[in-house]
């Protein structure tokens, strides 16, 4: 494996990451939206 | 507003959905990549089976695909190695430089397209900054102002990360520059 491609990981687990950061706040943000207190599909955890 | 000063202890379901997108990787990729064509799921089928028909390689018949594919992306089942390979044929744009994620190996490759849809599957300043006023304007909500308004900026924030990291990906995998959203 090259460094190159280490790089590569390493980027994509730091995007992978703020990607996550991003989709849990915009969720939470469409969440406090939504008329029902806990959307049914937001529910299973 | 936490204990800690964090945002996420008096958000409703941050590390709920979090866990959900860290973890349910694999059916919810290849759901996000068919959406992102829009294509339904005999369109999926059809594509695969001319990926496959494209290197002579025998799959099963479009009813069976139909019938697989929402197995696969419910992740009630995961697809075998062929059809993880037809996949990444289907969608090496996706992908970027298909040959070095193949060399990469398939899962960074998976791992990699995976990622970026999702990244280009986000809203971009000025929707985040919309779901904000419109959060803000709702009546009876069980958080505070300052704790929306901190929600908002941190999304912002990290969309801006994402951004960097986009482009540093792409430099690395030596990508058109400026590919991808946001």
């Amino acid at each position: 494996m090259t460094a190159r491609d280490d790089e590569i990981r390493r980027v994509v687990a730091e995007l992978d990451a703020h990607v996550a950061e991003v989709e849990a706040r915009v969720a939470a943000l469409k969440a406090l939206l939504a008329d029902d207190e806990v959307p049914e599909e937001e529910n299973p955890c | 507003m936490g204990a800690d000063g964090s945002i996420h202890a008096a958000s409703p379901f941050p590390r709920c959905v979090k866990v959900r997108a860290l973890t349910d990787v694999t059916s919810e990729t290849l759901r996000r990549w068919r959406e992102s064509r829009g294509w339904d799921v005999p369109r999926m089928a059809r594509e695969l089976r001319r990926a496959a028909r494209d290197s002579g390689e025998d799959v099963a018949a479009h009813h069976g695909l139909v019938k697989m594919i929402p197995r696969w992306e419910r992740g009630d089942r995961a697809p075998r190695e062929r059809y993880r390979l037809l996949y990444l044929r289907v969608f090496q744009d996706a992908l970027g430089d298909l040959s070095h994620g193949m060399a990469l190996g398939t899962d960074v490759a998976l791992r990699l397209a995976e990622v970026r849809a999702r990244a280009a599957g986000l809203p971009g300043p000025g929707e985040i900054r919309a779901l904000e006023a419109a959060a803000l304007a709702k009546p009876g909500k069980p958080v505070t102002p300052a704790e929306i308004r901190a929600l908002a900026a941190e999304a912002i924030a990290h969309l801006n990360v994402v951004a960097g990291k986009l482009m540093e990906l792409s430099a690395l995998l030596g990508d058109e520059p400026g590919e991808g959203k946001p």
